[in-house]
């Protein structure tokens, strides 16, 4: 313990008096060596002679008195310090329970920090969910109205083409053949694959509406009026703008008809002598346009 | 703000126990102590007034040092005269009825002469010179410098009013038995007297009765002060004029072992006194105490230094622990308010942030 190692030079107890020591501490610690110097001399005066040399002369009661007065000195001092440090010692409990209420708020706030944390990370998360899930949406809207719009550029090119005579090498049914084979293979027939069944029946209707119109146009008729179908819808076109690779042409794109299933795509690209039995000998444009949408789109097409 | 200090140091008295004193300065030295007055009795107003008239307390206990050390060195043994005495006569006391014996010597010398006898060599030295060692007084006249001292250290010094040297040994009798005290010595204010007197007093202060005369002072003749309030050692520990000069720290040393001077008859003040730890006694048996006091052997003065240096980081290192610990307590607690004064400051800062999550 402190109390027995011997103290120095070099000790940092021992520090320039700079300001003055309490009375009171210097009594009480002071007094300890004031005691031990006369209960030294006590004991060593234990002969005969001593004792009544000291006791003759009162030097024994004095010397009792002062160390009885230093011992009392040392226990008001004591009290005094031991109050004090009570006191002190109180303070710092409560400081400490001050400490603890702190805390104990602190953890109460961490937790709420933490909950918060919670919550917001799964509200991250949901909100990430969701905005990924609206993205894709978006992504996907996107993508369809990207598509919707080639379907109707695809639309618009092959009609225009219509239009400009590009396939006036064909028949009447023929350049309507024709031109509905480009939109199978092209975007428009990759969308009604993809798409929904209304929604595809909603551009086959779209597109037999334009066939119709331009069929109706091209042979100078209106759309229901009806005309034989061999001499009028099937026949070849003549002259030096026919090109003479046409008829091979067509044959070669309805060589997968027949004549039961699509009697019109077959009567159209392979030119039979006899005609299907399902073929109407009479046809009008509104007739030639949807039997033709629906046998090279519909459900019952090759592709 | 902590009250400014005033210390005090109180030299007792106690013959050549006074190197004692010399261990005593040297701690308080190394421990940064400072000494504002400086009171002593006996060899305490002579070692007080060496310290006084050194321009710092350094220099001050480099010169007791060399002084006591000085002392040891010589060798007073030859001549089987106690080194106090030799102190006491190098600094300008003269002893009664040196003349006398002397003049014994001298037609002892002759009658064993005529008689073909020969004298030991120790009674052949002895002359009037023969208590006054040469290099000690030198350095007396030297370290006791009327004009430094003027400039140094006040400096009390405690006289007994002498009624002559027989009946002031009786008095010191009789008030050691316990029978009658003695009256109470007086203290004076070295540099309030004129050169001459200075001296005087301060060898009348340390001038033990029979051996040597009373010196006068002020139209009175006195003698050492260590006589003056006997059974309280009033004379001899003269802590009351340094109370009165506004001392509000007082060291007392003493030179004895069990002092029965009281510290409880100044209540008011503060008061650390170095006391031996162990006995400071080197002579036992019957005597033993005058041949300490006279210093019959000067090679026990090394000792007094040491044990006076131990005594002292003891006695003082005891205090200022309890007293470092208290302040350590004081500055705990402060520490602690202060902390707690932020606390409340970063409470208020997290309540606010902490209302901005709701």
């Amino acid at each position: 313990m402190n109390e027995m190692l011997p103290i120095t030079k070099d000790s940092d107890i021992c520090r320039v008096l700079t300001c003055l020591p309490e009375k009171f501490v210097v009594d009480f610690a002071n007094g300890i060596d004031v005691a031990r110097d006369h209960q030294r001399v006590q004991r060593a005066n234990t002969g005969f002679g001593a004792r009544l040399y000291d006791g003759f002369t009162g030097k024994g009661k004095r010397r009792q008195d002062e160390v009885n007065a230093s011992l009392i000195d040392g226990m008001e001092a004591s009290l005094t310090w031991l109050t004090e440090l009570s006191g002190s010692l109180a303070q710092s409990n409560l400081a400490i329970a001050r400490v603890n209420d702190r805390v104990n708020a602190l953890k109460l706030d961490v937790a709420r920090i933490a909950n918060f944390s919670a919550i917001t990370r799964q509200q991250l998360e949901t909100l990430t969910t969701r905005l990924d899930e609206h993205l894709d949406t978006l992504g996907r809207e996107a993508a369809r109205i990207d598509f919707v719009q080639r379907v109707q550029l695809n639309l618009d090119q092959v009609f225009n083409k219509w239009r400009a005579g590009h396939y006036q090498s064909f028949s009447l049914s023929g350049r309507c053949y024709a031109a509905l084979e480009e939109l199978r293979w092209g975007a428009f027939g990759d969308y009604c694959r993809n798409t929904s069944a209304t929604d595809r029946q909603r551009f086959m209707d779209d597109l037999a509406n334009r066939a119709m119109a331009q069929l109706a146009s091209d042979a100078g008729l209106s759309s229901k009026e009806r005309m034989g179908t061999r001499d009028h819808w099937l026949i070849r076109p003549v002259g030096q703008h026919v090109l003479s690779d046409a008829s091979d042409a067509l044959a070669y794109m309805g060589d997968w008809s027949d004549r039961e299933s699509v009697p019109f795509v077959f009567s159209v690209s392979q030119l039979p002598d006899d005609l299907p039995r399902e073929l109407p000998r009479l046809s009008s444009a509104q007739r030639v346009a949807e039997a033709m949408v629906y046998e090279v789109l519909g459900d019952n097409s090759h592709a | 703000m902590p009250e400014s200090i005033k210390v005090g140091l109180v030299l007792s008295g106690g013959g050549a126990k006074g190197a004692y004193q010399v261990g005593v300065l040297k701690a308080l030295l190394e421990m940064g102590t400072r000494v504002d007055v400086v009171a002593g009795a006996s060899i305490g107003a002579l070692n007080a007034a060496v310290l006084a008239s050194a321009p710092s307390l350094e220099t001050g206990v480099e010169r007791l040092d060399e002084l006591w050390l000085t002392l040891a060195k010589s060798s007073p043994l030859s001549v089987k005269i106690p080194g106090y005495l030799s102190l006491l006569v190098s600094a300008g006391l003269k002893m009664n009825g040196f003349a006398q014996l002397e003049a014994l010597f001298r037609a002892a010398r002759l009658v064993a002469q005529r008689a073909g006898l020969q004298l030991p060599e120790e009674l052949n030295q002895l002359d009037a010179g023969a208590l006054c060692d040469k290099p000690l007084k030198e350095l007396m006249e030297q370290y006791l410098d009327p004009v430094a001292l003027n400039k140094g250290l006040p400096l009390y010094v405690s006289v007994f009013k002498s009624l002559g040297g027989t009946t002031d040994l009786l008095r010191t009798i009789t008030a050691e038995l316990g029978i009658l005290g003695t009256a109470e010595s007086e203290f004076l204010h070295i540099q309030s007297l004129s050169q001459a007197e200075q001296k005087e007093a301060l060898l009348a202060s340390a001038g033990i009765p029979l051996l040597f005369a009373p010196r006068q002072v002020n139209d009175s003749l006195y003698s050492d002060g260590g006589q003056g309030g006997w059974q309280k050692q009033q004379g001899n520990t003269p802590i009351t004029p340094l109370l009165q000069a506004g001392c509000n720290m007082v060291i007392v040393t003493h030179l004895s072992n069990g002092s029965l001077w009281s510290r409880h008859d100044f209540p008011e003040a503060t008061i650390l006194e170095i006391r031996p730890q162990s006995s400071i006694a080197r002579d036992s048996g019957f005597l033993g105490g005058v041949k300490d006091l006279l210093g019959f052997d000067p090679h026990k003065i090394p000792s007094w230094i040491e044990q006076g240096y131990q005594d002292t980081l003891h006695c003082v290192g005891r205090v200022m622990k309890a007293s470092a610990s208290r302040s350590e307590l004081r500055k705990s607690e402060n520490e602690l308010k202060d902390s707690e004064r932020r606390n409340t400051i970063s409470d208020s800062i997290l309540a606010d942030a902490m209302s901005k999550m709701t």
